[in-house]
């Protein structure tokens, strides 16, 4: 029955208080930091870059003093995913991959082959992965849900200037974060209002599938609609209470950025901007030519 | 000042709605049961862009927009498959989820709503489905013909459930006559 207790898979927030620099770090900069880096690990895509990129958050997390175990734990699920893709990129090779156009065939058996494309692309998305997982998870485990939307609208507070709603966007993450627990509650009742009645949650495998979307009926329509229910209170109560947006609100609580801020955002900036230029300049070909001419020099 | 009040209104309606279809989205992403269908493939067929398509007709493309960002970022950040690791992949489709669902919708509203609804659903549903795909081919993850067979094999559930679910509430909420008698759930 212990499956039924909903509050237990809502996981977001898990913050681990330790004392380090990731942790005091203004959660604007935090922020405008960690979006540079998603950004190098999303458009690098060859090896010199990515290597980089590991070492940059192995680094991180050393210096975040968060458990490494327990931090790398959640990649465990992903594993069978990994091993899929690269099995779907030998059944049908891509024909490019990021800026490398001449694949050259490695190994071939039937209509199953490894090209240097495919290879690439194999060890670039593990690379991403380990790079954005570890990444993410730093984020999360740094940063309390607060500090985290606090920090959010801080870094959209200068786009308020042409009239973007930083401050209704930052509202929405706060209530729906509110109400995630609310609902996982909810939710709880209404499975187990099915389990009540002779519904069979979890037991039915993959090929019943028919089966498997006529029970999520019964929980998402009433979920749905208690939600909605929920929303008609809650804007008569911000209503009655005079709310009327973000123009003139003050915050209780200000962020004030120091210099280690400054330079945590200065070297995320020179770190993203070099990534970027090893990509364009696709200097990991330099250097693979390079190593090939050194171990021919040595020979 | 009526006018003023009335926008406020709007506004806290918006915000309001749209937080709580965030919050319906993140929930179904964390509980083992309602967010994912499991399927014979191995990989799931997802009911997590639902809200964002209710979002979407109920209130409008702005609504429905936002939802499928916050759908889209928290994918992101939950992700455990690289292709979902990828923030192109992982937020741009589904910022038009609810977008092009509203549409749908509001174009073919003045005809027949529960009609409107139900074809809202699908194009939203179709909109994520054809996106990601897409964006996962030119990103370098799937070939056209495994994204193509993943789109007939997925998509077509996916579209099947968003329609039911989706006209269910929104018809529900708005109390349209669907001509059905009683509940049958």
């Amino acid at each position: 029955m212990s499956r039924l207790e909903f509050l237990r898979y809502v996981t977001i927030g898990q913050y681990l208080a330790r004392d380090s620099i990731i942790h005091r770090l203004d959660p604007r900069f935090k922020l405008l930091a960690f979006g540079l880096i998603v950004a190098a690990i999303t458009f690098s895509s060859t090896y010199l870059a990515n290597a980089l990129l590991v070492l940059m958050v192995v680094l991180l997390l050393i210096l975040s003093k968060l458990p490494l175990a327990h931090t790398l734990r959640g990649l465990r699920p992903a594993l069978p995913a990994l091993a899929l893709l690269a099995l779907f990129q030998m059944l049908f090779p891509p024909q490019t991959f990021g800026s490398t156009r001449n694949c050259t065939v490695i190994w071939r058996w039937g209509f199953v082959g490894l090209t240097s494309c495919t290879l690439q692309l194999i060890v670039v998305s593990t690379a991403r992965l380990v790079e954005l997982f570890v990444l993410t998870s730093l984020l999360t485990f740094s940063t309390t849900t607060t500090e985290l939307v606090h920090g959010t609208e801080g870094v959209l507070a200068p786009l308020q200037q042409i009239g973007f709603p930083a401050h209704e966007l930052t509202l929405v993450v706060t209530i729906a974060l509110r109400f995630v627990p609310t609902l996982a509650l909810q939710m709880e009742r209404l499975v187990k209002a099915q389990i009540a009645r002779g519904a069979d949650f979890g037991t039915s495998g993959r090929f019943r599938l028919i089966k498997a979307t006529r029970r999520l009926l019964p929980l998402l329509i009433p979920l749905f609609l208690i939600s909605l229910r929920r929303s008609e209170a809650l804007i008569v109560a911000m209503d009655a209470r005079g709310y009327t947006g973000g123009r003139g609100r003050t915050q209780r609580r200000r962020l004030r950025a120091g210099p280690t801020d400054y330079a945590a955002l200065i070297a995320a900036t020179v770190f993203c901007v070099a990534t970027v230029w090893i990509d364009a300049a696709s200097l990991d070909q330099a250097l693979i030519a390079w190593l090939e001419a050194f171990i021919a020099s040595l020979k | 000042m009526k006018a003023n009040g009335q926008a406020t209104t709007v506004l806290v309606r918006r915000i309001v709605i749209a937080a709580m279809m965030v919050a319906i989205t993140v929930l179904l992403g964390l509980l083992p049961v309602g967010g994912f269908i499991p399927f014979p493939t191995g990989v799931n067929a997802t009911t997590l862009h639902i809200p964002a398509i209710v979002g979407g007709i109920l209130e409008g493309w702005v609504v429905g927009g936002l939802i499928g960002l916050f759908f889209g970022l928290f994918s992101l950040i939950r992700a455990a498959t690289p292709i979902f690791k990828d923030p192109l992949v992982a937020i741009i489709p589904r910022l038009f989820i609810g977008v092009t669902a509203y549409l749908a919708y509001a174009g073919l509203k003045p005809f027949n709503e529960l009609l409107a609804i139900g074809v809202g659903a699908a194009v939203g549903t179709a909109t994520n489905t054809v996106l990601v795909l897409s964006l996962a081919v030119l990103r370098g993850y799937m070939s056209i013909g495994l994204a193509g067979t993943v789109a007939l094999t997925h998509g077509i559930p996916e579209i099947i459930v968003a329609v039911v679910i989706t006209v269910s509430v929104v018809a529900a909420w708005r109390q349209i006559s669907t001509r059905s008698r009683g509940s049958s759930v």
